[in-house]
């Protein structure tokens, strides 16, 4: 038995990874979803060009949401290239351009086959492209030369009147500056003795008024010099009366007669006249009326432009003929599912193996451990106890498989440890693929300790039927890695249900709801070989009581 | 298939615990027991004695409900094995000839254990396999794996897992085999504990002097069939065999000397003159033959009287041949 578990693992192994060796996974071409947003001739060659390749079957998809849900339907759908608006034009106008490639990236090997079919048209594209600019930029370039020739003649011609025309210019400017000279000299002379006369009048303006105020301003003065005079005339008699008052008077000094009067003052009008001030006028002097500079000034006639001769329109010969070096068509990758693109092996790996060592280690514990029951004689004991035989047999799997998810979950804690596996978005929801395949796991494990009757029949047995189920449910390699027709064969797997919810967790980055259906799937898959191993497990205590 | 009318009036007595009613099972052409029947009563230990092959496994097994007899029945406590399994098994006790334990579990919890799959609760679980210990003398190693216990220990282990659960029924299939004396005296200390505590038990086993010193009936099956089912005075009996009386003379008496004593014969005459084995009818003519070699001036040196035991009668009704030809007793 040992010796055919090595031969079906090479069978398995053999077909599975023929791809990598160049053998295709299948007759059938893969499909390849295009979204042709750009319209343009361009996106039209590179879909013609694609759909000539007899290794896949071009498909139009209206967005790229339609494209995705064909992805994910399609087991040979690997990738979607959406073409993106103004591709054409951009490539037209020497713009690089990006095809960009959504991948899913669990079909990797299906996707990098079309990728480099893909690359080489792109590459092909691009060169075809640059040949046709280079042809028409090389019959543009002879069309340029003729036109610049033609033009540097008529450049010449220009350069000749235009040296006529700097000497003509400079003819002009000097007899311009020699009568803007004179004309200047006489204006200014003729402005001086304007200016003279008007000041002359103006001075004698001013004199005749500040005269006819002084000859004012005298009459009050001897009005008030006659008034001091008459008072200094008064003040003597006054005194002299006084004196003669008093000498006569004698005793009768009281009774001397009052003084007589003063003279009056001058009144206000001739004192408001001396201090009003004297109000001298300003010479008034109007020059600008006399002097009319645009009058005054003419400036000599400048001589007439030649007629040049015409320069070529290039903007016009180059827009109408305009040769641009196109772009490059490359290609960029996404993820089509929202996942990496670059994917962690491990992440591929841990569950992988993960999912292996739990069966391996699942068929022989229940295997061996029955068996161990059965030499012991605890089998045959635990049967007369009373307990019903289903109910033990499940007990002993539920035992077995809450082991099988902590080993599952301790497995994960160190692949995300050590070798930074993505959980995903919602690493909670890898508990239900993980508890499905712990499920039909132990429910495989019943099955096999009822066929294999020694420990050395369940060791083969077990070993083989672990790795069988891990080769062909694509625990060890990607499933697109295997033919078509072991793919659907793996459908029965359990294995190739969970590693698909575990890949749509942690590769394709999908949310929770992508795992029901797989775990699911397994649980109901695990549930059926249950049942078969419940039925069989009577056979187990058959040969307990031998 | 329900039992008939005849057949539910198996149990004969209020007491019979264990009860087999024409038990039959054949592996292919081989007809492993043949219309075995018997009982149990309670409190009775019931020796079951067969060579290699005879059926005493196969028997056990049916009365443990681990194999389904061809045709027959069995009632555990009156309960019918078909028509209740899990019942009647509620009410037996089984005691193979492996020990059936977990190594790696230690005393207490293997007896905690199966005393919780026999539907006990915890507490009485806990309870029970502690008694359980301290009457196979185990309470000081309760705690220690069963890989670290003495062989004999583990068989002490292994008929208290039987009895944790305080059956009514207790089958045990050759509980001493590879034990120590000390171990054994435990063994037969806790099975006779248990008889008097009133459960019914069926005893298998090679060793005629145990069935002798334990048991109150035993049942002698070969092929299958039951040859013998009585006390073990009547076994004895049935074998047929009288005492012996194995005599050495330092000087032989005169010839003739033990022809006038009644049923006397010689056997087996030997080449040695000096020794003489005679057949006696019973233990009482030995002081007789003695006080005739005495009279017939014989001068004894010594003598030796072998009473017939049950072994004697188990090679009598089984036949001298061996019986080990096949690789497993049936």
């Amino acid at each position: 038995m040992l010796a055919l578990a090595p031969l079906v693992i090479i069978t398995v192994a053999g077909f599975s990874l023929g791809n990598i060796y160049g053998v295709r996974p299948g007759s059938e071409p893969f499909y390849l979803v295009v979204v042709n947003d750009d319209r343009g001739w361009l996106a039209g060659a590179i879909i013609d060009a694609l759909g000539r390749d007899h290794a896949v079957s071009v498909v139009s998809a209206a967005n790229l949401g339609d494209a995705r849900a064909f992805i994910r339907r399609q087991d040979r759908a690997p990738l979607c290239i959406v073409i993106p608006p103004d591709t054409t034009t951009s490539f037209e106008t020497g713009s690089d351009i990006h095809l960009i490639v959504y991948i899913d990236p669990v079909k990797r090997l299906e996707a990098a086959a079309i990728e480099l079919d893909l690359d080489r048209l792109c590459r092909v594209v691009t060169s075809r492209a640059h040949e046709l600019a280079r042809k028409r930029m090389t019959e543009q370039a002879t069309q340029l030369r003729d036109q610049l020739i033609a033009a540097s003649d008529r450049m010449k011609a220009v350069v000749a009147q235009l040296d006529q025309l700097r000497r003509q210019f400079e003819h002009a400017r000097v007899t311009a500056q020699s009568e803007l000279t004179a004309q200047t000299r006489q204006t200014i002379e003729r402005m001086r003795a304007e200016i003279t006369v008007q000041i002359n009048q103006s001075v004698a303006q001013s004199k005749a008024a500040v005269e006819h105020d002084l000859a004012e301003r005298r009459e009050a003065l001897v009005f008030v010099v006659s008034y001091l005079e008459h008072l200094q005339a008064s003040q003597r008699d006054f005194e002299s009366w006084l004196i003669k008052l008093k000498a006569a008077a004698g005793s009768h000094a009281n009774q001397i007669p009052p003084p007589p009067e003063w003279p009056a003052p001058p009144g206000k009008a001739p004192l408001a006249e001396l201090s009003r001030p004297i109000d001298f006028p300003l010479p008034h002097i109007d020059v600008a009326s006399p002097i009319a500079l645009s009058d005054t000034y003419r400036l000599p006639r400048l001589p007439e432009l030649p007629d040049f001769p015409s320069i070529p329109d290039f903007n016009a010969t180059f827009s109408q003929t305009a040769v641009a070096l196109p772009g490059i068509v490359g290609w960029q990758e996404r993820s089509i599912t929202g996942g990496n693109v670059t994917v962690n092996a491990f992440d591929q790996y841990v569950p992988g193996f993960g999912i292996t060592f739990l069966l391996i280690d699942m068929f022989w514990g229940v295997g061996v451990g029955l068996i161990d029951e059965r030499d012991w004689g605890t089998l045959a004991r635990l049967h007369v106890s009373g307990a019903s035989a289903s109910g033990l047999m499940l007990g002993k799997l539920t035992a077995r498989f809450l082991i099988g998810l902590s080993q599952m979950i301790l497995l994960f804690g160190a692949g995300r440890l050590f070798f930074g596996i993505s959980l995903g978005h919602n690493s909670w929801a890898l508990l239900f693929p993980a508890a499905a395949i712990s499920f039909a796991a132990a429910a495989f494990s019943l099955v096999i300790a009822c066929i294999a009757n020694t420990r050395d029949a369940v060791l083969p047995i077990g070993a083989m039927t672990a790795l069988v189920m891990s080769a062909t449910g694509g625990c060890w390699w990607p499933l697109d890695f295997e033919p078509y027709w072991m793919r659907a064969a793996a459908l029965g797997m359990p294995t190739t249900w969970t590693m698909l919810a575990f890949n749509n967790l942690m590769i394709r980055g999908l949310d929770p709801s992508s795992v029901a259906m797989p775990a699911v799937v397994t649980s109901a898959i695990g549930v059926s070989v249950l049942a078969i191993g419940i039925l069989g497990s009577s056979r187990i205590y058959r040969r307990a009581a031998q | 298939m329900p039992p008939s009318p005849e057949e539910k009036t198996l149990v004969k007595s209020p007491q019979t615990i264990i009860g087999a009613a024409h038990l039959r099972k054949s592996y292919g052409s081989r007809l492993a027991v043949d219309d075995v029947s018997f009982e149990v009563k309670a409190g009775e230990v019931v020796g079951l004695l067969g060579p290699n092959g005879a059926g005493k496994t196969t028997t056990l097994s049916i009365l443990a409900t681990l194999i389904d007899p061809d045709a027959g029945q069995v009632q555990i406590a009156g309960i019918d094995s078909r028509v209740a399994p899990y019942t009647l098994r509620r009410k037996l006790g089984f005691v193979p000839q492996s020990i059936a334990l977990y190594p790696s579990l230690s005393a207490y919890q293997n007896l905690e254990t199966l005393a919780r799959i026999h539907g006990l609760t915890r507490r009485e679980s806990e309870n029970r396999s502690l008694e359980a210990l301290e009457s196979v003398g185990l309470r000081d190693r309760a705690d220690d794996p069963v890989f670290t216990l003495s062989g004999g220990m583990k068989r002490r282990l292994n008929l208290a897992c039987g009895l944790v659960h305080r059956p009514a029924a207790l089958l045990l299939d050759e509980p001493t085999v590879g034990v120590d004396p000390q171990s054994r005296e435990g063994i037969f200390s806790t099975i006779r504990t248990a008889a008097d505590s009133g459960v019914a038990i069926l005893y298998s086993t090679h060793y005629m002097e145990e069935v002798e010193r334990m048991c109150d009936r035993a049942l002698l099956i070969d092929e299958g069939k039951v040859l013998a089912d009585g006390t073990i005075a009547q076994l004895i009996e049935l074998g047929g065999h009288h005492p012996r009386m194995e005599m050495v003379f330092k000087k032989s008496p005169l010839m003739g000397w033990y022809e006038d004593i009644q049923g006397v014969v010689e056997l087996a005459p030997t080449d040695d003159e000096a020794k003489l084995v005679l057949e006696l009818t019973s233990l009482r003519q030995v002081s007789e033959v003695l006080e005739h070699a005495h009279s017939a001036h014989g001068q004894l040196l010594e003598f030796a009287v072998h009473s017939p035991n049950l072994s004697d009668a188990f090679i009598t009704l089984t036949g001298h041949g061996l019986r080990d030809t096949t690789t497993q007793d049936q």
